[in-house]
């Protein structure tokens, strides 16, 4: 065989590896305070972001986005969709903790459509938060929106 | 060393009682003996306080007068006799839409004496006088929660229904006022009816900071209209009073390039406070801004040129306007308070 075709060869045998070794791994977005925070946690899909988030520089608030449930981890959310709010959406949730609103967090850096996210969740937003509520979703549905506690990047 | 009034005499215009203009003289006239104005602003070492002076701004007093703490939002008693504030470390920013959260709830007679604090830090939040002083209403994120004063026993809780900060007791009791999320939309004025929690929008688009006149009918409050093609299409916030039930609304001041908010109303409703700023909040995290005076028989009024603002209001009023000095949410008493100088 020929250097030419020993090294094409090469190549194709590597291909496979070489492509899952820059791709992403899956990650379940697990660690310990997704699974214990919360009444309700879920792995979901962000079905879409239904307008532009507001910059934080002059208020804080939650954006409530909605969700597509793909699994059920603890507790009952009691419905395939799901209306959760985030606070201060702008933020990685890593930074997103303030004076006013404290227990919250996850590793979730941004927030896009059609990406999964597994969350902590507790029901219902005003029993958990005080603050401005964005909630674009409010004439088209009364279903009770839920307060993301932790928000984990999934990926599948 | 400089003295406080000194410092605060730097950036503090009393009166304006020698004004060149011969309105706002007359206004300041009118208003001089009008009982006491109390408001935050910074005083020496660069801290917050509490301050005391008369409606045309002379009579200036530092009630507080602490450099380990800032304290500012002061509120008198219906009857004039106290004041609550709210007092925090030395440093800590007071935010211009959750200083109700901040620091210690303060009670101290009207004069700034036996000040005493209530509660811990972030303790009976956005507190708010009943009607003849014995109780307070604070907001929470579990609901609205009557205290009593003296004891500080909670007497009372019903849900807030929306409503995240700015609650404000009516004169009669009967009413709460405050910003809600209503119909999906975060800074929406609500009136909420204190016996069966029932709560009504005042305003739709983008207001704050209310405050109640003192017929309990109507409210001031501040507003950015939709629609403004000034500041990159942001617009401007002005002063508007509506009624209760939202029916009426009406602007009261507004000027392009200013931000106006801490409206108060004076006890007898003829006469309006209010702040303006550059910067859209009312500028706490600064110092506050302009605190001005005006009749409320002269609204709606226009202040500067404002051609954008004129477009929309055609039969507004240039009015005079008394600035008696820098500072941030101001309060009115009819009551006459301690020695006056």
């Amino acid at each position: 065989m020929s250097w030419s075709l020993r090294f094409l060869a090469c190549v194709c045998c590597a291909a496979p590896f070489l492509y899952l070794g820059c791709g992403e791994q899956p990650d379940p977005g697990l660690d310990d305070q997704v699974t214990t925070r919360g009444r309700i946690e879920v792995t979901a899909e962000l079905l879409e972001i239904p307008g532009e988030f507001p910059p934080n520089k002059l208020y804080d608030y939650a954006y409530v986005l909605k969700y597509r449930v793909l699994e059920v981890h603890r507790g009952d959310p009691g419905a395939d969709i799901l209306y959760i709010g985030h606070y201060n959406p702008l933020k990685p949730r890593q930074a997103v903790v303030d004076k006013r609103v404290k227990d919250i967090g996850g590793n979730l850096r941004r927030y896009r459509a059609g990406d999964c996210h597994r969350m902590a969740l507790e029901v219902p937003i005003d029993d958990f938060y005080m603050g401005g509520i964005i909630n674009e979703y409010h004439a088209e549905t009364d279903a009770p929106v839920y307060w993301a506690v932790w928000t984990n990047r999934v990926v599948r | 060393m400089l003295t406080i009034l000194t410092v605060l005499s730097l950036v503090w215009i009393p009166g304006q009682a020698e004004s060149p203009d011969p309105q706002v003289a007359a206004l300041a006239e009118e208003i001089a003996s009008k009982g006491w104005i109390a408001f935050s602003a910074r005083g020496e070492g660069d801290t917050w306080d509490v301050f005391l002076c008369r409606p045309d701004g002379t009579g200036l007093r530092n009630l507080t007068a602490t450099r380990e703490f800032e304290e500012a939002a002061p509120r008198f008693s219906p009857d004039g006799s106290k004041l609550l504030f709210r007092r925090m470390e030395k440093g800590e920013v007071i935010d211009h839409d959750k200083w109700g959260f901040q620091g210690r709830l303060m009670v101290a007679n009207a004069d700034g004496s036996n000040a005493k604090p209530l509660g811990e830090d972030g303790a009976l939040p956005w507190a708010s006088w009943s009607t003849d002083g014995g109780r307070i209403a604070c907001l929470t994120v579990k609901g609205i929660e009557i205290h009593n004063l003296a004891t500080l026993e909670r007497v009372r809780q019903m849900p807030r229904n929306g409503i995240y900060q700015q609650l404000f007791w009516s004169p009669d009791g009967r009413w709460f006022c405050g910003v809600a999320n209503h119909q999906g939309e975060l800074w929406t004025v609500v009136r909420m009816n204190a016996t069966n929690g029932e709560v009504n929008p005042v305003r739709e688009y983008q207001n704050c900071t209310p405050d109640w006149c003192p017929d309990s009918n109507y409210m001031i409050l501040s507003s950015r209209p939709a629609g403004q093609p000034a500041n990159d299409g942001y617009g401007y916030t002005q002063l508007w009073l509506v009624s209760g039930d939202g029916a009426e609304q009406r602007l009261v001041y507004g000027e392009d390039g200013y931000h106006i908010y801490g409206g108060c109303v004076s006890p007898d409703a003829r006469y309006v406070l209010f702040t303006k700023t550059r910067g859209d909040g009312g500028e706490s995290e600064k110092g506050g801004g302009p605190i001005g005076v005006m009749r409320m028989a002269d609204a709606p009024n226009i202040g500067g040129e404002s051609p954008d603002l004129r477009k929309v209001h055609p039969d507004a009023n240039t009015a005079p306007v008394l600035y008696i000095g820098q500072g941030w949410e101001p309060h009115w008493t009819y009551a006459e308070i301690g020695s006056a100088p």
